[in-house]
């Protein structure tokens, strides 16, 4: 490279730079988790659950099952957040059977394979499942992530919530792009 | 070291020091939006109105695979700044990308680099797009909208088990998005001193659940490479427009219907010989290409461990070169079943049938195929049982192609692979299977003649198909790890070893000498023979490290060595050294992507490529930088310079007496999208 062609690359980088920084910031895309992070937490505050000795229910306890997807993206998230008055905490679990102190359940889509025995054990947990597989809400999970057109939103499986004893505020139904009862197609 | 090393240093700290300039500010780029509300403040309304990159869609399937594999996404795609299909490869390890002009490459997988890419299976969207005519890939006459893309796995070592013949050393899986991913208008325009001009549009809309379409226009014009002697006979230009639609009648019950067409000029330069004088000329003029497809694809799925996908298309293509034609129409169907049996094992089964009719349109007196007119087929059908012998933490796949083609009849492929993952975020695998690569209709038919040297008479030799020809055949012993090392490092280690036997080289036919056309002349007839058998090692290392949730770096590091020999009555010579010298023996790769405040990106990339002695070619290095702005939420503008850090350096010889020189190059391009209302 010679020396000029090295001093214009230089000044354009360093051009395209400063443009960069006098910009007015712009909001940039976020990551898929970074929303679905926010989202498991914005259900908790339209959702009742039904009350669970093995439980804490002066707090909100969001799980993750499975492969992690979320990493520092869900610590960054509810760091020091609260619902109604109650503290918010998380954690990773190995197994379904580590789920009976949540509230919320993440099923990782790595769980694919065991979903149709993980949804029912969940469900009888009072758990509120919450998965971004393909087909979850048909396997009786509760919520499905639907990412279209770069937007994550969400299906809603009435029945399944009703059925574990949740009750779920209209709010989060009207919002849903579809709310199905039971297996089958959404409405 | 001498003025090469001197550029490098001064082009590398160019490139720190830019990291360096921005660093300090990028760490403010995750608080930039302190002003704007937390996302846990938003409403379920205003999250679902949110625009998000999109991971990978299931990046967990890379730990439960117990196979080299390698996934481009879209976001890799965007951010590397290619162009083009072959371009965007080099992302990948243990892939060998060689551009031989602006409008050829040769690309192998684990050494085998060749212009034609033989033994390595690319698709489309499930459409396969290797030729029977050479058993590799014609690059430039198979495109896609990048933007449209979604990912693109690359699987290192044979696929035969699964996907068949010709995947041999590897599997390239081009997926392009879902239709319900890309509602709204696209529109982009790009120009530099290269890649002149280049535009897309597209188009997509639908419900979002139930039926979603997309339809797209694409056109590249792109200049030539560095010519020592002035000849720009590479100048390209290719148009494309396709279209998509995913119906979803119910849940896990999707009809997938898509086709495009192309049309193309590709200039090339090629060598013709003449049995009159002179005896051989340079031709310079340009491959036509025209092509047309349409693909349907049914996928149900019963439950998430049952399900079938039916899938048949149609792909016809039309070439027209000053040396050669060829219309080819070929016809594919295939079904795959799989299910999950006594919660243990879960059975995938398929057959498929390929019919392939092709019609060679003579150009040239010395180039020729006996027959002209010719159908190939393939008929095939293939199980695999996944069992978990330990259930979440070790699996055995064993499974086995068996498979008719017209060439050498029934081949068989079977494969083994172990999976163990102790714990999510590590997992090793070690595989042995074994993979054929059958002949082609060149080393079966081909009659092509080429000027050799004047003795007291001309001589020519003519490479002559060998109806005997028979397929190459690999056995490979494969092993990787994979493992999260810390929360935000990532290592990636494959190592193979090859065992190859029958591999192509040219045999002594007869001698014969002619009296017409005059002058009196000699032709050395060459037969393809399976004349070459061996082994090829090697390992590939892929480290990645998150530092900032901002910055992101990513290595890698490929090794290939060959130990092949001429088997017995083998007298080409030159064979050994042509695929062992073909290839770099070392790769290296190291990436950086910055996300910047106010929607800036700064990416750069550096590579290095071994010698490739066979082709003439010393070893080389280079760097490629973008600067990306999303000026508004609509509009998007790029700067991205390639080979940066030479005028020009030489990828690959082909037969020219003297390498293309690969230029500089720097590419604006301006992106406007729309989301539907």
């Amino acid at each position: 490279m010679t020396r000029s062609a090295l001093r214009r690359l230089a000044a354009a980088t360093a051009l395209t730079v400063i443009c960069t920084f006098t910009a007015d910031a712009q909001p940039a895309p976020r990551s898929e988790y970074e929303i679905k992070a926010a989202y498991l937490f914005t259900f908790g505050k339209f959702v009742d659950w039904p009350p669970r000795p093995a439980r804490d229910e002066s707090a909100v306890t969001i799980c993750v099952l499975g492969a992690d997807p979320f990493g520092p993206v869900l610590d960054a998230t509810l760091a020091g957040a609260t619902i109604r008055g109650r503290k918010v905490s998380w954690r990773r679990l190995t197994g379904p059977e580590d789920a009976a102190g949540c509230h919320i359940v993440f099923v990782s889509a790595s769980e694919e394979r065991r979903v149709s025995t993980i949804v029912p054990a969940l469900n009888q947990l009072g758990a509120l499942t919450v998965s971004d597989m393909p087909q979850f809400a048909s396997h009786g999970g509760m919520i499905q992530f639907v990412t279209a057109a770069s937007r994550v939103r969400f299906e809603i499986n009435l029945l399944s919530a009703r059925e574990a004893g949740l009750t779920v505020s209209s709010e989060l139904l009207r919002v849903a792009s579809a709310v199905r009862n039971g297996a089958g197609p959404g409405e | 070291m001498g003025r090469i090393g001197g550029r490098t240093r001064a082009n590398g700290a160019l490139l720190i020091a830019a990291m360096l300039l921005v660093s300090p500010d990028a760490a403010n780029a995750t608080d930039n939006d302190q002003n704007a509300p937390r996302l846990t403040e938003l409403s379920l309304e205003q999250l679902g109105d949110i625009e998000v990159t999109t991971v990978s869609k299931r990046p967990e399937e890379v730990w439960r695979t117990a196979v080299a594999i390698h996934v481009i996404t879209h976001e890799d795609i965007r951010r590397s700044g290619a162009t083009s299909i072959p371009e965007v490869l080099r992302l990948a390890p243990g892939i060998e990308v060689a551009r031989i002009d602006s409008d050829h490459w040769s690309i192998g997988v684990r050494g085998f680099g060749d212009q034609f890419s033989k033994s390595l299976l690319v698709l489309i969207d499930g459409r396969s797009i290797y030729t029977p005519l050479f058993a590799g890939m014609y690059w430039p006459a198979h495109d896609a909208l990048l933007d449209d893309v979604d990912r693109i796995e690359v699987i290192r070592g044979p696929g035969g088990t699964i996907w068949g013949a010709d995947a041999v050393s590897g599997v390239i899986n081009i997926i392009t998005k879902a239709t319900a991913e890309t509602h709204g208008a696209l529109l982009s325009a790009g120009a530099g001193n290269i890649d002149r001009g280049t535009g897309a549009l597209r188009y997509g809309g639908g419900n979002g659940r139930t039926f979603d379409y997309r339809v797209y226009g694409k056109g590249v014009n792109r200049g030539a490479e560095h010519h020592a002697d002035g000849a720009a006979f590479d100048e390209w230009w290719t148009t494309q427009a396709g279209f998509r639609t995913d119906w979803t009648p119910g849940p896990g019950n999707t009809l997938t219907v898509q086709g495009d067409v192309s049309k193309g000029s590709h200039g090339q330069r090629v060598s013709v010989a003449s049995l009159s004088p002179p005896a051989q000329v340079a031709l310079d003029g340009s491959l036509h290409a025209v092509g047309v497809d349409v693909l349907a694809r049914w996928q149900r799925d019963f439950t998430a461990t049952r399900g079938f996908r039916l899938q048949a298309y149609v792909d016809r293509t039309s070439w027209l070169a000053p040396h050669f034609g060829e219309q080819r129409n070929t016809i594919d169907v295939d079904f795959l079943h799989h299910a999950t049996l006594a919660a243990r094992h879960t059975v995938t089964a398929g057959v498929g049938a390929r019919v392939s009719p092709s019609r060679f349109i003579q150009q040239v007196p010395t180039l020729d195929f006996t027959p002209r007119v010719q159908t190939d087929s393939v008929y095939s059908g293939f199980a695999e049982d996944e069992m978990a012998l330990v259930p979440e933490h070790l699996w055995l796949t064993v499974g086995s192609k068996i498979e008719h083609n017209n060439y050498t009849g029934v081949e068989v492929q079977p494969g083994a692979r172990l999976l163990w993952a102790p714990r999510p975020g590590q997992s090793a695998w070690a595989s042995v299977s074994r993979a054929v690569r059958t002949p082609s209709r060149i080393e079966d038919a081909i009659a092509s003649t080429s000027y050799s040297t004047t003795t007291t008479v001309p001589i020519f030799l003519r490479v002559t198909g060998n109806p005997d020809f028979d397929a190459e055949r690999t056995v490979a012993y494969e092993a990787g790890y994979r493992a999260r090392v810390a929360s935000q490092v990532y290592v990636d280690l494959a190592a193979f070893h090859n065992r190859h036997r029958g591999l192509g080289s040219f045999g002594l036919g007869s001698v014969t000498v002619e009296q017409t056309p005059l002058p009196v002349h000699a032709i050395v007839d060459v037969l393809y023979v399976n004349g070459v058998s061996g082994r090829s090692d090697g390992f590939e290392l892929s480290p990645e490290w998150q530092p900032r949730g901002w910055w992101r770096l990513r290595g890698g590091y490929s090794y290939v060595r060959f130990d092949l020999a001429n088997t017995p009555g083998s007298i080409d010579v030159n064979a050994v050294n042509r695929y062992a010298g073909s290839s770099p023996h070392h790769q290296v790769r190291l990436e950086s992507r910055l996300n910047l405040p106010g929607g800036a990106e700064f990416d750069a990339a550096y590579r290095y490529v071994s010698a490739l002695p066979a082709q003439k070619i010393e070893a080389y290095h280079t760097a490629d930088s973008r600067v990306g702005w999303a000026v508004s939420p609509r509009i998007e503008v790029s700067l991205a310079g390639q080979n940066l850090l030479a005028p020009s350096h030489a990828e690959f010889g082909h037969n020219l007496p003297q390498p293309v020189g690969i230029a500089r190059s720097v590419y604006v391009e301006v992106r406007w999208r729309r989301a539907n209302p």
